[in-house]
């Protein structure tokens, strides 16, 4: 136990608990509880210990509960007293008679954050990366030990839901403005310097809620304005979720409820709620994608990888085409320090990209500071040629292709552009759809050729969909892994087919909606269907943001590959198109009507009144209009189920996790589920594939369920251990 | 052994004083409100208040000066006798009609001979929601859902096609009839003066119709709970329920919707033999009915109610003559003469609580009171009171005179 947690005490009567679990990171778990209460219980007891510094041995604070621990839990009753300990223990720490601060010489996050919190005082570095926060809710939780009672009490009811209901984090200069840092000290020294000097200044520390004069910084959830609050904080909650998120609200329960009592109580009150949603269906599979699927496609885990030092040889980087996505990508890897050349065959395009990319640059900069602004942003530019020949193209070692979609003109350029490149180099299209093999006939080497399917905005979208085509080596996508790495996206592996994995499942949800609404579903309906479903976009917003024509396109080119087509929807759409001329946002009308933004481009204003006439739409019967709705949702998503299981069957899917952090992260599936996969599992195989079967029989055979799913289905397998 | 009938023998209350710092009635404790409704109905009848079995009294908020069972407490301060025991029920907005049909079939079942029911609500004293509850729950939202009443009204009228121009041109007519009535001294038979300590008197007519409103004044008011319901997002919470509304309408605003004020009201329920010392009956009750409806809309439970009132007096719709339907906010009466097909013509003929205001826990007692004078100047028969509540329920109750 020594190793975890160690006490050290001064000449000064001041003893440092350093934390410093085996390994890289300090997480909670039954062995970190039992080591800090032991040192805890030792430093209460020395008559030399005049106050106590907890600090960190490792590089981060404490990133919060240990999920392995977590996802290990099923007994409700071993649980809660487990995380009841850590409440008591929590709980000793501020009433043990000892001053104790806490020095954050790294991130506090989750159940770290609130070992800070259980602190009379904390004192963080001055540093951007250092990040505090209670974040759970992303992970279908809530803090559960404490965070939720102690928040609230310090820095009021509103700022701290505003925080806990979007589990956000904080840079520690934004932490002290926001009050959950006390002060910032420049170095790690001087962060121990002050936590020092505090504890021996404050020999009576009591926190403000075991004080008998506590009172609620205002407003008090206790007064009238407080439950007004409470009340609207659970209006935008579920505007933002539509109910599908039971974690965020039982924050807001728990805030509530604990308000009134008792702080230990109160205390308890968060306990009993944590653990319900700990050992939920949603918390597991949340916790499964958000974190483990995701830690692993970060480190790359299972996919291709250069020897150790190996250099992925790509310095100079070609972006074709300065549309919204190249001009995104040539911004993104001269910020990343490669030299960039992005062309275009017309001007008015490339100015327009070198817009966005100045402005980029200049809105990046500006985070970091005036000083370091101009220089920055000037680097980025001085690494980017805007051009419109392809001479400066010579020597690049790879391309990104992001030209219009046509096979014919990708294979010209192709070709034109070709003989211009550095030995060895990757050509990469970032085509959303267009099989990568058939568009390498055109490439001298389709070793060296290879999807990269990057998501618009690329700045903000976190999704590589690396695709490989039939010939495309290991070398290839290990020197695209590399570029990912560097460009901080997040990859999936998946092979080649028209729509690779995310395009597909996207297609297939979105062109869904367009089909319930041509069927005469009431697209208000729709819309809601989707939310309540969980989609993180309902699908005719879709359709306007990306607009109907190329709606429309992607319709026509998927039936020219797929021999797959919906023709009711296919017509509303040329209906929307060429009789209404509704193109989407852009134009300021589509599904919905728009008025002017004061902000520049348009707002939605609701359903567009003609829809309705247009697609011969059917009154809502009030009476069943909750049981449609839910209907809708299902059908939406088994659109999605059955396409994601039939690229198991077409060989897209390499592995489970791709299909999880694909739609996730890439298409915005429903994150309430943890993804497709979780989805199936929590349904059983079983079900899903009578009910694919019962909507194939009404709808047609886009519900047919995937052989995989079939198997499954007869021998009770799952993706994922429960 | 039959059945007794329960009588109604008289009934009284105070003027409604406007419900704000700046009201009639707001230097008058809810207490002596209701104390002296009680008062008045003891001298008319000549009441022994040792015969009576019960005071069975609604009030919403119970808390502050409305707590601890006020109906208790104000029989003692009105110098009843002792053996007069007291509650106090809280049934919402339906409370002072739920004292009267408690009264009633305490009466008609036998148990109780002479019963005083009523309800008293000081809404300038006590705030309305000050009382709490569960209904405030973030978790009861998240298991029941509730949004503000005002929300549920728009979203009623939303639903049913009621527009901004129909509830005005409503609240209107509430104006015109309330100041017609009180011209016409439709509600003196009833109204006690409420007076201050020395006996001066504080108001001795409702408080709040504003005879000289028009049409163009209530249109240009503004929505009340549109910042709520869009800004605040409170309208969201009702999609859970009414996937299909894409937008509420908001159309209530402080004009089309009932007034807060102060109000007290005593009710004198006995069976036949209660006679033999009160004196001669004016009505009996015929049927009384609840419903409980989606507490979201909340408002929906008249409809129902009076479906199953009707049905339990083995009545039609077109065998009543009077009805009062209460207008908390005008979309109510508005949709419910919608569904029923009732003409406007015999309904809130004194106008409503949109005039003349809600007294929350008094309201179904007045409202039973209006319906009772209006039914003996016109020399009609039957009536059928009718309220919605909140959490979704309704009630209704049927009078007949004698």
């Amino acid at each position: 136990m020594e190793n975890i947690v160690s006490l050290q005490t001064d000449s000064d009567g001041v003893a440092t608990l350093l934390l410093k679990m085996p390994g890289r990171a300090n997480k909670i778990n039954a062995a970190f509880g039992a080591a800090l209460h032991a040192a805890v219980e030792a430093a209460l007891a020395d008559p030399a210990v005049k106050g106590i510094v907890i600090a960190s041995g490792h590089k981060d604070f404490c990133v919060g509960a240990d999920l392995d621990f977590l996802m290990s839990a099923d007994d409700p009753a071993a649980f809660l007293a487990a995380v009841l300990d850590l409440t008591r223990l929590y709980r000793r720490i501020e009433q043990g008679g000892k001053p104790v601060a806490c020095a954050l010489t790294g991130s506090a996050l989750g159940g770290g954050y609130e070992l800070a919190l259980a602190c009379h005082h904390r004192v963080a570095l001055g540093d951007a990366r250092v990040q505090v926060g209670l974040p759970e809710v992303n992970l279908g939780v809530i803090p559960g030990a404490g965070g939720t009672q102690r928040l609230p009490r310090m820095i009021g009811v509103q700022a701290a839901l505003e925080n806990i209901l979007q589990g956000k984090i904080l840079r520690a200069p934004d932490a002290l403005t926001a009050g959950f840092v006390d002060a910032l000290a420049a170095t790690p020294a001087d962060v121990l310097a002050a936590c020092r000097a505090w504890v021996l200044a404050n020999p009576g520390a009591k926190q403000p809620w075991d004080r008998a004069d506590f009172a609620w910084p205002a407003p008090s959830p206790l007064s009238e304005e407080g439950r007004n609050i409470l009340m609207v904080a659970c209006a935008m909650l579920y505007q933002k979720t539509s109910g599908v998120f039971p974690a965020p609200e039982a924050v807001i329960s728990v805030v509530q409820q604990g308000a009134a009592l008792q702080f230990d109580r109160a205390l308890e009150v968060e306990a009993r709620a944590f653990v319900k949603l700990a050992l939920s269906p949603q918390a597991r599979d949340m916790i499964r994608t958000f974190w483990f699927h995701r830690t692993a496609a970060e480190r790359h885990e299972g996919l291709p990888a250069l020897p150790a030092g190996a250099d992925a040889g790509i310095q100079k980087i070609a972006v074709l085409g300065a549309g919204m996505m190249g001009a995104g990508l040539a911004f993104l890897c001269a910020q990343r320090g490669y030299t960039v050349v992005l062309k275009d065959i017309s001007q008015a395009a490339l100015d327009a990209g070198m817009a966005h990319v100045r402005a980029e640059a200049a809105r990046t900069a500006r985070r970091k500071g005036e000083a370091r602004a101009e220089a920055e942003a000037a680097a980025i530019l001085a690494r980017l040629t805007p051009t419109l020949d392809d001479e400066p193209i010579r020597g690049s070692d790879l391309v990104i292709e992001a030209v219009i979609e046509d096979m014919a003109i990708k294979h010209r350029v192709t070709r034109a552009l070709e003989p211009l490149l550095a030995p060895g180099a990757i050509w990469a299209s970032n085509t959303s759809a267009l099989p990568i093999t058939r568009l390498a006939e055109a490439f001298s080497d389709p070793a060296r050729f290879v999807g990269l399917h990057f998501f618009s905005p690329v700045e903000k979208m976190p999704l590589l969909e690396i695709i490989a085509g039939a010939q495309t080596s290991e070398q290839t996508l290990a020197r695209s892994l590399d570029l990912c790495r560097r460009l901080n996206k997040l990859p999936i592996l998946v092979n080649d087919g028209y729509g690779f994995f995310t395009s597909r499942v996207f297609a297939a949800y979105i062109l869904e909606g367009v089909q319930l609404v041509a069927e005469g579903h009431e697209p208000v309906l729709v819309e809601q269907a989707a939310r309540q479903a969980g989609m993180v976009v309902p699908p005719l917003q879709v359709f306007d943001e990306v607009s109907l024509r190329l709606g429309r396109h992607v319709l026509d080119q998927a039936a020219e590959y797929t021999g797959r087509n919906l023709p009711a929807a296919r017509q509303l759409l040329i209906d929307m198109v060429d009789t209404h001329a509704r193109v989407g946002r852009v134009e300021g009308r589509g599904f919905y009507q728009y008025t002017p933004s004061s902000r520049g481009g348009f707002k939605r204003a609701g359903i567009w009144s003609g829809l309705r006439d247009l697609a011969k739409t059917r009154p809502v019967d009030p009476v069943r209009a909750v049981a449609d709705t839910a209907a809708l949702s299902r059908r939406l998503l088994l659109a999605q189920i059955a396409e994601v299981a039939r690229c198991f069957d077409d060989g897209i899917l390499r592995q489970p996790r791709d299909a999880e952090v694909g739609a996730i992260f890439g298409i915005g599936f429903a994150p309430n589920t943890g993804g497709p996969l979780a989805w199936i599992d929590r349904q059983g195989a079983a079900g899903v594939v009578a009910e694919l079967e019962a909507l194939e029989a009404l709808h047609g055979e886009r519900f047919s369920p995937a052989k995989r799913l079939r198997e499954m289905a007869s021998k009770g397998e799952r993706f994922f251990a429960g | 052994m039959p059945v007794p009938d329960a009588w109604i023998y008289d009934a009284v209350r105070s003027p409604r004083g406007r419900g704000k710092e700046n009201g009639a009635l707001y230097v008058t404790r809810p207490i002596d409100l209701l104390a002296q409704s009680l008062d008045a109905l003891r001298q008319r009848r000549d009441l022994d208040t040792a015969a009576v079995d019960d005071v069975v009294i609604g009030c919403v908020t119970q808390t502050g000066e409305q707590g601890a069972c006020i109906a208790r407490f104000a029989a003692l301060q009105a110098g009843w006798d002792f053996d007069a025991p007291g509650v106090t029920l809280n049934r919402f907005c339906g409370s002072g009609l739920e004292a009267i049909n408690h009264a009633a079939a305490m009466v008609a079942s036998g148990f109780h001979d002479i019963v005083v029911a009523g309800g008293v609500e000081s809404m300038s004293r006590v705030r309305m929601g000050s009382d709490g509850g569960a209904i405030w729950d973030a978790e009861t939202q998240w298991s029941v859902g509730a949004v503000p009443q005002g929300v549920s009204a728009d979203l009623l009228a939303t639903l049913h096609g009621i527009d901004r121009a129909q509830a005005d041109a409503f609240a209107l007519r509430s104006q015109q009839r309330a100041a017609a009535a009180q011209a016409a001294g439709a509600f003196d038979r009833t109204l006690v003066p409420v007076r201050d300590p020395s006996g001066l008197v504080l108001l001795d007519r409702d408080e709040l119709p504003r005879a000289d409103t028009t049409i163009e004044k209530l249109n240009a008011l503004k929505a009340s709970f549109e910042v709520m319901g869009t800004q605040f997002g409170l309208d969201n919470l009702t999609r859970r329920r009414y996937p299909q509304v894409e937008k509420i309408r908001h159309i209530h605003t402080a004009g089309n919707s009932s007034g807060i004020v102060d109000g007290a009201a005593a009710v004198l329920v006995g069976n036949a033999a209660a006679g033999a010392t009160l004196g001669r009956p004016r009505a009996r009750v015929r049927a009384v009915a609840l419903s409980g409806e989606e507490p979201l809309i909340m408002l929906t439970g008249p409809l129902s109610a009076t479906q199953r009132a009707l049905k339990k007096a083995g009545m039609s719709i077109h065998d009543i003559d009077l009805f009062e339907v209460n207008e908390a906010f005008a979309a109510v009466p508005l949709w419910w003469m919608q569904a029923l097909g009732v003409p406007e013509e015999k309904v809130n003929v004194n106008g409503g609580a949109i005039a003349l205001g809600h007294p929350l826990g008094a309201t179904g007692a007045v409202l039973l009171a209006t319906a009772l004078d209006a039914l003996e100047d016109r020399g009609l028969s039957t009536a059928l009171i009718t309220l919605c509540i909140g959490g979704g329920m309704g009630i209704a109750t049927i009078i007949e005179r004698v």
